[in-house]
């Protein structure tokens, strides 16, 4: 500075220039260039400058948890969860949050369509219907043929189109439906209630009160990632983890890959795959000989020591275990995820499950129970094994199904292929699909009759496990429909009138919110519910603002323990199927699943373990990797008994040398822009192996791994200087 | 070098010079910030005389002010539930651009007149509901075509009004008075 232009003076004249710039801006708008667009029709209780909100469900997955959807001007512009609703309390999941782009996505199925099987979407390609004309396709469907010749293929969530097409089945004899989704493959939900059925006499999906527990083992259960209802859960195994009123609960997790589950556990025991159910039994023995008394038939005939020998687990970390486990009276085992997923699956969800009857925490807080059963589920609604599905193909393949409705879900991509569907379909005269988005199952339908986005439909969701509570999940449109797509419920309803004969008289509903409300108007004399109202219309407003209907207290079923040590439990390892040196863990990614794919907020999410996104990826011990001359992002071919599969290598340390993992979420080959033409989907290597209570045995492969050379880069939020050494000049 | 400059810079020459590009820059800054301050032209000069005069109530056009923060601007269908019954509408030169936004389903862009900056959070429901008319403050529209601010809307014409509102009552003037109440 120069002596003629102090310090002081700069600091002066910069103040007054700032003063200046304040004063001439600060007291008045920023700017006046400004125009408003109103509404050209302005919508229902739309305040201007207020925000709207709406209790909903979230239908991302099946779980069905209670959403609250903020609106501004007739637009969705944040989901969160429903406070009051029991399932979520008001948290969601990713997947939850990432269902506006559902409803803003791009790629959405807009009119109904007439089309050529096996092309893409587009004007070309098909013939846009009106919705009369649809209909009536509908309409003739129904009505031109025996109804021992028409299907519904419906998602897996207990809704109300369910509901409707039981009402519809039953009335006039058409197939019941059938609903699947590739996470109750993953779950192997069917396993898990025929474990529950030979152990306790009784079938269902059974609840496991993590949050009462003080030790939890996990073989295989990704419980905060996907499995059965991952917000519940998660919020269980906070309840557990908390320290403030009681003791830190322990959790232990026993799978071959480390999944982002098994990352939150104290200890991960990463054993052999195939001896899950050997483990279980070992760690059932050891515990009853710590406590004392006579050895129940269950564990009696299990060896520690081969036991330690067969899993790679040392016997002195079994005893251990087993002795955390003996040590508290509320410890809890859970069966899960690529564990039952194996040839011997039932033996493990058995196994698993009579862990608990060491601690004796059947029907007690921390302990094992039957869900609640929510208001109007009815036993025969449960979702389709992978052995039904398949049966089901075979119908579809002999022809003897002409007409297949599918909404919902999306069988060419969730199934494995080698089950093939696709091919199945040739020998249906009439493919009807709902779908909301050109999936891959859509594209071979003849007719595309878009079902409305869950954020713009009417509805209800029976929440069949994850609360203590019975609830009936409410769903309401929380915007207007954007395009021109209709309420799957209102169609079927005009068919099945146009339709005549039985059709007419079995669904005498005006339209789909009349179906809805005849099925919540029993819950008006229940008691017990969070409201009352005296008439059907003031009761479905309730209905609709709560977010649904739920009872008070617990309605948890306690299982009956009598006979569970009283058995002869399989100890014996799981075959595996294949020739190959690896095992192989199929996962589902926690964000993508079956359908996440298609929303760019969910594939920018990094996966938990990996930080991967936008692509799918093979995880390989890095050992063994060296061995076999493969470097990080080496793309190598899988080969299994059923096909092939491409990807490039992640170097994971949290696997067994001899497993690989890969995710299920990615390869679509259609499913709109995001989705399509990324990754590889692992369930084209899925052979037909079946578990006794007949899911599929997707874990139950071992597969060979040839190094191509090529090299892709994956996108990752880890830095790989961080984990590789890469430009640090070391090596690699 | 720099020496140079700045020794020629302080020569009365280079006094001068220096004064007249500081002022060019603190001529070109006012008029950038004047500009702003400029609103654009209105798309159709709707005339507040003509509907007052037929005795339409403000809030049938502008109800949000009864219950929101934000009086609202009408949306086309409204206007259109008139207009479409009047036969000028078809013909009217100044009518034009609303014939022609009902028809081609794209909303008209008006151009906000009364404002207030971002950090104001100013709610017409609760002025509306302590019993301040329309034209209290947005002044008497049977006389202006487009609506017109008669005063700037600053906060020592906001404070002076609360104050008065108040008047001896310490409590409400504790409350009117707070700077949360509007800045928040």
């Amino acid at each position: 500075m120069s002596e003629n232009f102090s310090r002081r003076d700069f600091l002066k004249l910069a103040g007054l220039g700032a003063a200046t710039t304040a004063v001439l801006t600060g007291c008045g708008p920023a700017s006046r260039f400004v125009r408003r667009e109103p509404y050209m029709q302005m919508p229902e209780y739309t305040y201007n400058g207020l925000s709207t909100y709406y209790a909903t469900t979230c239908r991302e997955c099946a779980a069905g948890c209670g959403l609250v959807v903020r609106t501004m001007q007739g637009r969705a512009i944040k989901t969160e969860g429903n406070t009051n609703h029991p399932l979520n309390l008001g948290k969601t999941c990713a997947r939850g949050q990432a269902t506006l782009q559902g409803l803003y996505n791009p790629d959405r199925v807009t009119d109904p369509i007439q089309k050529a099987r096996g092309t893409a979407l587009g004007r070309e390609s098909g013939n846009l219907l009106d919705w009369d004309a649809a209909i009536q396709v509908a309409a003739d469907a129904l009505g031109k043929h025996k109804p021992e010749e028409i299907a519904f293929l419906l998602g897996l969530a207990p809704d109300h189109l369910d509901d409707l097409v039981r009402e519809l089945a039953e009335a006039t004899g058409i197939n019941p439906p059938l609903r699947f989704g590739a996470l109750s493959m993953f779950e192997a939900r069917a396993t898990l209630s025929r474990a529950a059925e030979n152990l306790f006499g009784k079938s269902g999906i059974p609840y496991f009160d993590i949050g009462g527990a003080q030790v939890v083992f996990s073989f295989g259960a990704n419980f905060l990632e996907t499995w059965l209802s991952p917000v519940s859960y998660t919020r269980g195994f906070a309840q557990m983890r908390e320290a403030l009123s009681k003791r830190r609960g322990t959790f232990v997790q026993f799978e071959p890959r480390l999944s982002s589950t098994g990352a939150k556990a104290d200890e991960w025991i990463p054993i052999r795959p195939g001896t899950e159910a050997l483990v279980a039994l070992t760690i059932g023995r050891l515990a009853f000989e710590l406590i004392g008394g006579a050895l129940p038939r269950a564990f009696s005939d299990v060896d520690p020591m081969q036991a330690a020998a067969k899993s790679g687990v040392k016997l002195e970390t079994l005893q251990r275990l087993a002795a955390l486990f003996a040590g508290s009276p509320h410890s809890l085992a859970i069966p899960g995820g690529p564990a039952l997923g194996l040839k011997n699956g039932l033996s493990v969800a058995e196994a698993v499950l009579a862990l608990n009857a060491i601690p004796n925490n059947f029907g007690k807080p921390g302990g094992v129970f039957f869900s609640a059963p929510a208001p109007g589920q009815m036993e025969s609604s449960r979702a389709a094994s992978t052995r039904e599905m398949r049966d089901f193909i075979t119908k579809l393949a002999d022809g003897d199904i002409k007409v297949l409705f599918i909404h919902g879900v999306n069988p060419v991509f969730e199934l494995p292929a080698e089950m093939g569907f696709k091919d199945a379909l040739q020998n249906v005269e009439q493919v009807i699909s709902f779908a909301t988005f050109p999936d891959e199952t859509a594209l071979e339908a003849d007719f595309i009759l878009p079902d409305h986005h869950g954020l713009e439909s009417w509805g209800y969701q029976q929440v069949g496990t994850g609360t203590a509570q019975s609830v009936l999940s409410g769903a309401q449109p929380v915007v207007s429909p954007f395009y021109n797509t209709r309420a799957t419920v209102d169609v079927l309803l005009a068919a099945a009138k146009l339709a005549g004969g039985a059709f007419a008289q079995a669904l005498p509903y005006v339209d789909e919110v009349a179906f809805v409300q005849h099925r919540i108007a029993p819950l008006m004399r229940e008691s017990g519910g969070p409201f009352s109202a005296p008439e059907i219309g003031a009761f479905s407003a309730y209905f609709q603002q709560h977010g649904g209907w739920w009872k008070k207290g617990t309605d948890l079923l306690p299982p009956n323990p009598a006979d569970v040590l009283n058995r002869d439990l399989d100890q014996t390892e799981s075959e595996f199927v294949g020739e190959g040196e690896f095992f192989l863990v199929p996962f589902v990614s926690p964000t993508l699943a079956e359908a996440g794919a298609n929303k760019p907020w969910l594939q920018e999410l990094p996966d938990p373990t990996t930080t991967v996104m936008w692509n799918t990826w093979v995880e390989m011990n890095p050992a063994t990797a060296h061995d076999l001359h493969i470097e990080n992002e080496d793309v190598v071919v899988i080969t299994s008994e059923a096909g092939e599969v491409e990807a490039p290598v992640y170097l994971y340390p949290a696997i067994r040398p001899d497993t690989i993992a890969i995710p299920f979420g990615q390869g679509h080959s259609s499913y709109g822009r995001y989705a399509a033409g990324r990754g590889a989907n692992p369930a084209d290597l899925f052979g037909l192996h079946f578990n006794q209570a007949g899911d599929l045995a997707f874990a139950g492969m071992k597969v060979t791994v040839r190094k191509t050379d090529r090299k892709q880069a994956l996108s990752r939020m880890e830095s790989l200087m961080g984990v590789y050494g890469e430009g640090l000049g070391q090596e690699k | 070098m720099f020496k140079r400059l700045f020794d020629w810079l302080r020569q009365p020459l280079g006094l001068i010079a220096v004064g007249i590009v500081l002022l060019t820059v603190f001529s070109l800054a006012a008029y950038g910030i004047f500009l702003t301050q400029q609103s654009s032209a209105q798309p159709i000069q709707f005339p507040h005389r003509t509907h007052v005069g037929f005795g339409i109530q403000c809030l049938y056009c502008h109800p949000g002010a009864a219950r929101g923060p934000s009086a609202g601007i009408p949306s086309q269908a409204k206007c259109w539930g008139c207009h479409q019954q009047i036969a000028k509408t078809q013909t009217s030169a100044l009518l034009a651009p609303l014939k022609q936004a009902v028809e081609s389903g794209t909303p008209i862009q008006w151009v906000p007149v009364a404002m207030v900056p971002d950090f104001v959070q100013f709610n017409h429901r609760a002025h509306v509901a302590a019993g301040q008319n329309c034209e209290d403050c947005h002044g008497d529209m049977t006389l202006v075509t487009i609506a017109e601010n008669p005063q700037v809307f600053n906060m020592g014409w906001c404070l002076d009004c609360h104050r008065k509102a108040a008047g001896e009552d310490e409590a409400k003037l504790l409350k009117l008075a707070d700077c949360g109440t509007c800045h928040y």
